[in-house]
């Protein structure tokens, strides 16, 4: 039901962009070179989906790598920074202040530093996803559930596991939303590394599509990315509701 | 055992208004004894400095022979992740599993230890909580409003039968029920409000037994007095 909503909203988004696009160069008289029309979009379809579909899925298996690390980075981080010690108040503090920076400007550093291979990619993607997912995180796990913690804070029994599970399991619709959210993230991020300068992935085919001013080309990615990224994040979604099924007993 | 707690003094900071000034009481014998007075008087406040979560006071407070103090309320819940039955023996201490079964009896929840704690009712989840509690190592409990939700014949029954089970605990009965701390309860700390001197009297209650019949122009007297002192 989530999976089919996602790829659902995703196909009237689409078309309906694809419509305004159409609106605009009939009604502005443009000719095929700046906006193409229906057949040309069709048939760059036809002859390139195959070429795109192995560039988006490069793409996504980066953007997954990258969301991971962050997740695991994110989990790791906000667990140690939502008590109130000083390290705790130090990891918040900073991490409100770094996210404040727009990473991705950091990217051609990256680039220069560590080449255009996979590692640039994975790390740019995994940062752009990062600094969200840890708000929220560190924001979820210092929130203390007091009617449950009660209990077991004044018989002693509240251990840093009990404590993160308990703040995890009240929590878990957000962290889902969270966790699939950021998977625009990661694409975005890693779409943009490969754009900036790597050397494959759909960003780096829609930069040579750019230089060569196909927007036919840029069009089929677009619809290979977005029908993508519904999928996954559909699966997610629908990952989410079965984690929370089996773990609530709903 | 003892409680005593003499010259209490309490202002939440940055406020001017007192919710303690000079407050003391003493309480001399285990069983049930109880808190009462109206909303907003400070019955949560005091269990708070009891078990040492609310500090910035000023005054006295002695507990002789009491170490463990435990605070539980009716707005506790215990976590989703699997049946009430679980939790309650994964927090039974290892010699007290004989404990449980009996409490799980009086309380009557035996239907409930396969559910989860979302799906009971809220006497149900009252029931629950509170046992757990009794379950543990303990000197003092407070009960603020434990039972709340439960029905009246029941409560009863389960307050007799703790009252049995626990006769020479320090149990703390916070309640706006007239009628259940003057029947119940030993002594009652009635608190008056801060502009009243003094700001606390002890009325002595019927505390009642298990297959005790009390006297109903006692306990009218009793009640008399609990309002007359609040009034």
């Amino acid at each position: 039901m989530l999976l089919h909503r996602r790829i659902y909203q995703f196909l009237i988004i689409y078309l309906m962009a694809v419509g305004c696009l159409l609106l605009i160069k009939y009604g502005f008289n443009l000719s095929d070179y700046v906006v193409p029309g229906v057949d040309d979009i069709l048939h760059t379809a036809g002859a390139e989906y195959r070429r795109y579909f192995t560039d988006v899925m490069n793409t996504l298996v980066v953007a997954v790598l990258g969301q991971i690390i962050s997740i695991f980075m994110a989990f790791l981080v906000g667990i140690c920074g939502r008590q109130a010690t000083w390290l705790g108040s130090f990891i918040k503090v900073a991490a409100y202040n770094v996210q404040a920076y727009p990473i991705v400007a950091i990217a051609p550093i990256l680039f220069i530093l560590l080449g255009d291979g996979l590692l640039t990619r994975l790390l740019i993607a995994a940062m752009i996803c990062y600094f969200p997912l840890l708000l929220s995180i560190i924001g979820i796990m210092s929130e203390p559930v007091a009617d449950i913690e009660h209990f077991y804070r004044v018989t002693g029994r509240l251990r840093w596991q009990l404590e993160v599970k308990v703040r995890a399991f009240e929590n878990l619709s957000k962290l889902t939303t969270v966790i699939a959210g950021s998977t625009t993230l990661a694409m975005a991020g890693t779409i943009v590394a490969e754009f900036i300068a790597a050397n494959a992935g759909i960003g780096y085919s829609i930069r040579v599509a750019l230089y060569q001013s196909d927007l036919a080309k840029i069009l089929v990615a677009l619809f290979l990315i977005g029908i993508t990224l519904s999928v996954y994040q559909g699966v997610l979604e629908l990952f989410g509701v079965l984690i929370r099924r089996t773990w609530t007993g709903k | 055992m003892r409680l005593q707690v003499k010259n209490l003094t309490l202002k939440y900071p940055e406020t001017n208004n007192h919710v303690f000034r000079d407050l003391t009481f003493e309480l001399k014998t285990p069983g049930f004894n109880a808190i009462f007075g109206p909303s907003g008087v400070g019955k949560t406040s005091l269990a708070r400095i009891l078990t040492g979560d609310l500090t910035g006071f000023s005054g006295q407070m002695t507990h002789q022979g009491m170490m463990t103090f435990l605070y539980s309320y009716n707005l506790e819940r215990l976590p989703g992740w699997s049946s009430v039955g679980k939790h309650l023996i994964k927090v039974t201490p290892t010699n007290r599993h004989d404990r449980r079964e009996a409490l799980v009896n009086v309380f009557g929840i035996e239907d409930c230890l396969q559910q989860r704690f979302s799906q009971l009712s809220l006497g149900q989840r009252n029931r629950v909580n509170l046992l757990r509690y009794l379950l543990q190592e303990f000197d003092l409990l407070i009960m603020d409003e434990s039972l709340a939700n439960v029905d009246e014949i029941t409560r009863e029954t389960i307050l007799l039968k703790v009252k049995a089970m626990f006769p020479k605990t320090h149990f703390l009965y916070i309640s706006h029920n007239v009628v259940e701390v003057a029947k119940f309860c030993n002594d009652i700390v009635v608190l008056r409000g801060v502009g009243r001197r003094p700001q606390s009297t002890i009325v002595a209650g019927q505390d009642a037994r298990l297959g005790q019949e009390i006297d109903p122009h006692k306990m009218d007297r009793t009640m008399l007095e609990i309002v007359n002192a609040s009034s």
